[in-house]
């Protein structure tokens, strides 16, 4: 006789039904604690009130508004993502999430998760931000594109730097040095395309922001083939 | 089903065992002895696939590692925020399997508690729910850590039963020092601190 437990015909249901769980675990998780939603939250409103007040009835250049978006969200990232992969390791669930699936789909679950949370991030803070400050767009469709690429790409970047480390014994360290290189040139690129679009100049503007879906892009590449080497170990 | 070869395992310069040999057939269950620290819980995530050996090879059956390796640990740990039945559910979905939720629930005498969340479970029933994960496969080799600690003694009347079930069905590896649980194998290897 079988017994009770017996698997039987869901076999090889497939990568995107392990991705959905994966991500369903995290959607799940995220809203029960609201760990990293309300450290984001409390971060991105204390900053956009006190930009608002200490630039009071004074308009802010492009570029100083760019760089002050771009650091909000960099900012968000690091509270609310780069835990996912750390979170697993110090609460002792990397164990069961190693036995049960395979790598790939634990990197996509947890980074298509990511992206979802900081494009929902990106586009409250930018609200928040437009509001308190009264700067208004001049470019609407560049700022989207730059907003869209800077949030896939922090995301992403975040997120393979958070894997990278979680295993790691002098993890603050390593997140330093992973973080640096790979956050330094997306805040650059992404202000020279925030600041054309708030209408402070013509030069650069374009190219940033297709520069930011390139580099969003490659973030999301690079990481399943590094992760896959480091998950067992 | 399970061999062992030359198999060794170090952190840094210091190795944790070495020279680890064993070959293991169908209905046999080793159990793995020794004192704290003499390095039981590293060996079974070495054969588990959780650790890279240092040195040496373990020869497993062929298949995904998913639904062929079992293991239940007293150290790993649980969602907090994921009820019993979204574990077996997240199980289930991540390994193409059935994730036969209420008779594995039921199995391990956790069918009441399926909606609550894990966080609010004592140590024995996070125990009885690593062990319906760790068979939820059914799979052919089983690694127990230490099964029987934090469970009652109908928690371990259930750990007795699955060691049956399992040497019917494979391989069991567990480790302990418990004289009861060590009665559950027909093989044991002894490590030293």
């Amino acid at each position: 006789m079988n017994s009770p437990w017996t698997p039987d015909s869901a076999e090889g249901a497939g990568w995107r039904a392990e991705i959905r769980s994966v991500f369903r675990k995290e959607l799940r998780t995220e809203l029960r604690s609201r760990s990293g939603l309300l450290s984001a939250l409390l971060f991105s409103v204390s900053t956009v009130v006190a930009i608002s007040f200490a630039g009071y009835r004074e308009p802010l250049p492009g570029s100083l508004a760019g760089g002050l978006l771009g650091a909000m969200l960099i900012f968000a990232a690091s509270l609310a993502l780069s835990r996912t992969f750390v979170v697993e390791e110090d609460q002792g669930t990397g164990d069961l999430l190693r036995l049960m699936a395979r790598p790939h789909a634990v990197y996509w679950g947890k980074t298509l998760f990511n992206v979802a949370q900081m494009l929902l991030f990106g586009v409250a803070i930018s609200a928040l931000f437009l509001l308190f400050t009264g700067l208004e767009v001049m470019l609407p469709s560049l700022f989207a594109l730059c907003l869209f690429g800077f949030c896939v790409s922090l995301a992403g970047a975040v997120t393979l730097s958070g894997a990278l480390v979680a295993q790691a014994a002098s993890r603050s360290v390593l997140a330093v040095v992973i973080s640096l290189p790979l956050l330094l040139p997306l805040i650059v690129v992404a202000i020279a395309g925030f600041r054309v679009a708030f209408g402070e100049g013509t030069f650069g503007g374009w190219p940033a922001g297709f520069g930011l879906i390139g580099y969003a892009a490659a973030s999301l590449a690079i990481g399943p083939p590094l992760f896959a080497e480091i998950w067992k170990e | 089903m399970i061999a062992a070869r030359r198999l060794g395992r170090r952190f840094g310069a210091r190795w944790i065992f070495r020279g680890v040999e064993f070959e293991l057939r169908k209905g046999d269950a080793l159990a793995l002895v020794g004192a704290n620290g003499s390095g039981k819980s590293t060996l079974l995530r070495t054969l588990a696939g959780l650790l890279r050996p240092s040195e040496g090879e373990v020869t497993l059956p062929d298949g995904d590692a998913r639904r062929t390796l079992g293991y239940g640990s007293v150290e790993s740990q649980l969602y907090p925020h994921l009820t019993a039945a979204e574990h077996l559910q997240l199980g289930g979905d991540l390994r193409g399997i059935a994730p036969n939720i209420e008779a594995l629930l039921a199995e391990v005498g956790l069918q009441s508690a399926a909606d609550r969340f894990t966080g609010q479970f004592s140590t024995g029933m996070r125990a009885r729910l690593k062990l319906a994960l760790a068979i939820q496969a059914a799979p052919p080799i089983l690694f127990l850590d230490e099964p029987g600690a934090g469970l009652d003694a109908g928690g371990r009347a259930l750990v007795a039963r699955l060691a049956v079930a399992q040497r019917e069905r494979g391989v069991l590896i567990l480790a302990t020092n418990d004289p009861e649980e060590r009665r559950l194998a027909n093989l044991e290897l002894a490590l030293d601190a």
